[in-house]
């Protein structure tokens, strides 16, 4: 909320610079996001008076001591107006330096400005016209008060009281000590009775716990004073007339809405606050019709809906420029109905905003008065006798007792008793000292405070936090260990990290036609989507990491980054979780394409391929300790048939990895093969835990011996290796693939596959013939287990 | 007279050792003398034939003669030994420019990177890492922490909705709920998370980091949780970092308070970064509101407790210097790689 420093100076007599208000505000919690200068570079402009225009739009304009020719088009010009005039040598904001230059093929002496020229609103079509009875030739910023700073007040949800310069006031007032004056409000009321002109029925007292009226008759619709005018403008609002500008001056001094009625208009002058009906109807004031519901409070007349309480007049009910008489609302509303209404609707207004956050309920009567008294002044109209006040229940003071000793706990310190009292009255709360703790009287404007502790909050936001002590909470030792799936986590981002891979953050939220180029079905109630979400693009809950890694590929492929080796760790989302809410796991996705490695001269130029990312899967479950898995085919529909390989730990699934179909992969424009791999830390996380137990090291000399098989393409070498190892039994220590080969010199359809066998003993040295012996045993029963060759035996190794 | 066989022997090969020109020469030279056929060797087999007498002294010679060959063909070796090294050396350059065999290394996102650093320093400060669910409850995520439906506080943190009671959490304060519910005080967690709001700028992300503490005991006070921040403040940004404690608004504490450190570009002066203030906000706090500790059946007249919570983008834009949060999830390679 903008608040002018001068309007604020009406109410608190402070020295402070509008910079030390801003600061001091600030550090008691009512931030000032920015302390400006109204106007910044006006200088030299001046009120002139419009002494003749002839048909081409030239104009003579006077100042006190001389006169001006000056080429003008602006519609709003008429003989004998005073306008905003800048003279040759005034300056504009941004830095305009007004010379006499030739318009038209006359010498234009200076220009006649607008609110936009002179950089204090946003009108740019007409001048800007001035009272009738502005001195001639006085400068502009002193005679219409620019020479004012306003501060960018951040009012928190809480403190609705502040959304007004009263209210900003009172807090200065506080912080400095310096004296607050409340605006003197009398009302000059005429003859007539209101109650015998108009009446209120409140028909909902929950939702409207006060309604009051007052009765403006005998006015004339005109534009606002000067004055009035540029207090507007300087705080952001656009002046209208006399009496709609009324209600808002009123709004933004005291910070209660009000709302005009055209009392004309209303059937029989009553108002009847109620729900509205089903399937009302209302035009607004923004000429939008809306159909209402039973849970919207209406103010109506016997006869129809007429405006949507604390939110949005009704047009039929406007006041407009032949208005002559005012019924004026001053009411307090139910801040969560005034909330539900505004949302539903969508209407955000200065007066649902206040509303619901809580308005004064004791304080609707003095703004009442405040704008009644103003409207007769400015439209020369009289205020009928009285009030209609519907005030059923008034609302009790909360009175809190409050210990110092519950400050000194909370805060850590506290203030002297005195200074407690004087804190506290300085911001409108009354103190019982005779009750023991005192007891402390809450004002109607501060609905936030409610308990002991915004008390304190109060005191020492008031006494200032830089005189809190910095302490070091104490307690007993306890043991701190992180939980084992963040352990699990950080483990296999290190070893993904170290093993040159680059740690990616994308997205919880998916585009479902990315899901659909995946072959997920993104309407299926397996998924999790949002209600509201940003766009499209990012609408449902990823049920893998894949979608957010391809992007990544997809976007550095874009920037003339080929080879992306990348993975994430994040959770993925599916429907039926407990309580209602998602199922969610923890994994880790894994993505490469282009080069193994990094380009170097020592690193060869081989792209990444389908073991990569087995082999960068098969590291991860290395980094967790898991050693053992198996193989199965996986059916995934993105990866292409064959080239996809789930992963099996202890006979239950922890992830996969595989080559990424042709479709996707030109789906997401990625301009060549992209292998993935993805597993669930979760799931190895519920894996037994492994007991690490030491092994004796060998004491007696390892024996080794290769062979290589010429074996059908089509034949798994795990096959063949379990073979190896059955036949080789207890002596046989380790088997090592260690050349696949397929091309010159092997057959069509057939591929050489080469191990490396150890055989070793634990109670002696084996002999040569025991080895060859085994050796050959081995040979002999792959060879006619699989029917396949031997490719040629080193019997020396190597 | 003396017999001057074996001195002669010696001289003879000292001559030849010292002529050799290679260590296959010396290897000539060690044949000729020491060999089974050489000089030396067939000296040392006639001894038997030297009178008795003389038999002593002519055999010390000779032994001594070998001995003396047998080192100086050791020196000369060697000698060649290290030449050759030198010519293979000098030979075979190495170019030490070129750029050494590097194992492969990869790098952590920046905001990984920062989340372990807050972490470690609570962790250092006897804070345990607590978790809790993405999706959550209206009641975990609000209503427990005192943000009733239709309340104006609930526009702090636009939401996204699952359904009516379901949503993306705003924030971790729900696992400070799930925690205290589950156990007794005393109570030091730090809850690190994803969060999200339906917000989307060069300042604000969908989808963001969190790093929320809460401290609950039989006397812990506000003097407590500024202490601790200001240790925070220092440990990540340097040890002359300056805080200000600011008081707010949040729904769940009374009292609030926002914590600022002095603009590190401007010094404090005024600058674009700080919006002329001359301060940065990193973090909101404030002592646990008695009606929060009351929901999780915890008595506000026994404990009370703080509680913080931080974005990681937001203390990561800070201590790298990052003008616009999307570069985080953009996860382009130039971007990450400047981090490691």
């Amino acid at each position: 909320m903008k608040v002018s420093y001068r309007w604020l100076k009406e109410f608190v007599e402070t020295d402070l610079s509008p910079k030390a208000v801003a600061d001091r505000l600030t550090n008691a919690g009512i931030e000032v996001a920015e302390a400006a200068p109204l106007v910044a570079g006006l200088s030299g402009v001046v009120v002139g008076e419009v002494e003749a225009i002839d048909k081409h739009g030239v104009c003579r304009v006077a100042t006190a001591d001389r006169h001006f020719t000056v080429v003008c088009g602006a519609p709003n010009l008429t003989v004998g107006a005073r306008a905003a005039f800048a003279p040759p040598g005034a300056t504009l904001p941004g830095g305009q330096k007004i010379q006499a230059t030739r318009k038209r093929g006359v010498l234009s002496e200076g220009m006649l400005c607008s609110e936009k020229e002179l950089g204090i609103g946003d009108d740019a079509d007409s001048i800007l016209l001035l009272a009738a009875d502005a001195p001639l030739g006085r400068d502009l910023v002193t005679s219409l008060g620019l020479d004012d700073w306003i501060l960018e007040v951040e009012v928190t949800p809480n403190r609705p009281d502040c959304l007004s310069v009263v209210g900003v006031a009172r807090e200065v007032a506080a912080l400095t000590g310096a004296p607050f004056r409340f605006p003197a409000i009398a009302v000059k009321e005429g003859d007539a009775d209101i109650a015998a002109l108009a009446a209120v029925e409140v028909e909902d007292p929950d939702l409207c716990p006060r309604y009051a009226a007052r009765l403006i008759t005998g006015l004339t619709v005109a534009p606002s004073p000067p004055w009035l005018a540029q207090r507007l403008r300087a705080v952001g609002l656009r002046p209208i007339n006399n009496l709609v500008d009324v209600t808002n001056y009123v709004l933004w001094e005291l910070g209660h809405p009000l709302h005009a009625f055209d009392s004309d208009t209303l059937a029989q002058r009553k108002i009847i606050v109620r729900r509205a009906r089903p399937g009302e109807r209302l035009t607004t004031l923004d000429g939008q019709d809306r159909e209402l519901t039973d849970s919207m409070l209406l103010i109506a007349d016997p006869e129809r809906a007429i405006a949507l309480a604390g939110v949005m007049g009704g047009a039929n009910t406007e006041v407009t420029a032949e208005t002559t008489s005012v019924l004026l609302e001053s009411a307090y509303f139910n801040p969560a109905s005034i909330r539900r209404t505004s949302k539903r609707l969508g209407l955000a207004t200065e007066a649902a905003y206040r509303f619901e956050r809580g308005a004064d309920i004791e304080g609707l009567r003095e703004a009442l008065d405040r704008a009644a008294q103003l409207m007769a002044d400015l439209g020369g109209g009289a205020v009928a006798k009285g009030v209609l006040d519907a005030y059923a229940a008034p609302r009790p003071h909360p009175r809190i007792p409050l210990r110092l000793e519950r400050i000194r706990r909370v805060i850590g310190i506290c203030p002297p008793r005195e200074e407690v009292v004087r804190i506290l009255q300085g911001l409108g709360f009354a103190v019982d000292e005779t009750k023991e703790p005192p007891e402390i009287v809450v004002p109607s404007f501060r609905r936030d405070v409610s308990m002991e502790d915004d008390l304190a909050e109060e005191v020492i936001r008031v006494w200032g936090y830089d005189r809190i002590p910095s302490t070091l909470p104490g307690g007993s030792l306890a043991l701190v260990r992180q939980p084992a799936a963040l352990r699990r986590a950080a483990r296999v981002k290190q070893a993904l990290a170290a093993a040159g891979l680059s740690e990616v953050i994308t997205y919880s939220f998916v585009d479902p036609e990315r899901l659909r180029l995946l072959g997920w079905d993104p309407t299926s109630p397996d998924l999790v989507a949002l209600r509201n979400p940003l766009s499209q693009e990012r609408s449902i809950l990823r049920p893998s990491l894949v979608p957010g890694l391809l992007e990544v590929v997809a976007t550095n492929r874009h920037r003339q980054i080929p080879d992306v080796r990348c993975f994430e760790v994040g959770r993925v989302f599916r429907s039926g979780g407990p309580d209602g809410l998602a199922r969610e796991e923890a994994r880790v996705g894994i993505a490469l394409a282009g080069l193994r490695f990094r380009r170097a001269w020592y690193a060869g130029r081989d792209t990444a391929d389908l073991h990569d990312a087995k082999g960068a899967a098969e590291h991860v479950l290395a980094s967790l300790g898991v050693e053992e898995y198996e193989v199965r085919a996986s059916a995934s529909p993105f990866l292409e048939e064959g080239r996809r390989g789930e992963l099996v730990v202890g006979g239950e699934a922890v992830g996969w990895f595989g080559e990424l179909a042709l479709g996707p992969q030109e789906g997401y424009d990625l301009a060549g093969p992209v292998f993935l791999a993805e597993l669930s830390l979760d799931r190895l996380g519920a894996l037994p835990p492994r007991r690490v137990r030491y092994r004796a090291l060998p004491r007696f000399p390892a024996v080794q011996r290769d062979v290589a098989f010429v074996m059908p393409q089509a034949l798994d070498v795990e096959e063949v290796e379990k073979e190896i190892r059955q036949r080789g039994g207890a002596l046989l220590k380790s088997v090592t693939l260690f050349d696949v080969y397929a091309g010159k010199g092997v057959e069509s359809g057939m591929r050489s596959v080469a191990w490396s066998l150890t055989f070793q003993a634990d109670d002696r040295t084996l002999t040569d013939e025991e080895v060859n012996a085994l050796h050959a045993a081995i040979i002999e029963a792959v060879k006619k287990r699989f029917r396949i060759t031997v490719r040629g035996i080193n019997p020396e190794g190597g | 007279m003396a017999d001057k066989r074996a001195s002669e022997i010696l001289k003879g090969a000292r001559g030849e050792a010292a002529r050799a020109k290679s260590s296959a020469d010396l290897e000539q030279v060690r044949v000729k003398y020491l060999g089974r056929q050489g000089i030396l060797t067939q000296f040392l087999r006639s001894l038997s034939s030297i009178p008795v007498a003389e038999r002593p002294e002519v055999g010390r010679q000779a032994n001594q003669a070998k001995a003396e060959i047998e080192t100086l063909l050791g020196e000369r070796l060697a000698e060649f030994k290290a030449a050759e090294r030198r010519r293979e050396l000098e030979s075979e350059r190495v170019d030490l420019t070129v750029p050494g065999r590097r194992p492969p290394m990869g790098t952590l996102h920046p905001l990984t990177l920062v989340q372990d650093e807050i972490i470690e320093i609570f962790q250092g400060l006897g804070f345990a890492v607590a978790e809790g669910p993405e999706v959550e409850s209206d009641f975990y995520n609000f209503e427990a922490l005192n943000i009733p439906k239709d309340h104006p506080a609930r526009d702090m943190q636009d939401t996204f909705y699952l359904s009516e009671d379901v949503l993306l959490r705003t924030h971790t304060s729900p696992v400070q709920i799930r925690t205290m519910k589950a156990q007794p005080p005393p109570v030091r967690i730090i809850c690190p998370g994803k969060v999200y709001r339906r917000d989307a700028d060069i300042t604000h992300s969908p989808m963001f980091h969190q790093v929320e503490g809460l401290a609950v005991d039989g006397n812990i006070s506000m003097g407590d949780l500024k202490g601790t921040l200001e240790l925070f403040a220092r440990e990540m940004f340097g040890p002359r970092t300056t805080t200000r404690f600011r008081p707010s608004f949040f729904p769940f504490t009374e009292p609030s308070a926002e914590v600022d450190v002095r603009c590190f570009l401007c010094g404090g002066e005024g600058c674009r970064v700080c919006k002329q203030s001359g301060w940065l906000e990193i973090l909101g706090s404030g002592m646990v509101h008695s009606q929060v500790l009351r929901n999780v059946g915890y008595d506000p007249e026994e404990v009370t407790g703080w509680a913080f919570g931080m974005g990681v983008e937001r203390i990561a834009m800070l201590k790298y210097g990052i003008d616009d949060i999307r570069l985080f999830f953009e996860n382009d390679l130039r971007f990450l790689s400047q981090f490691a």
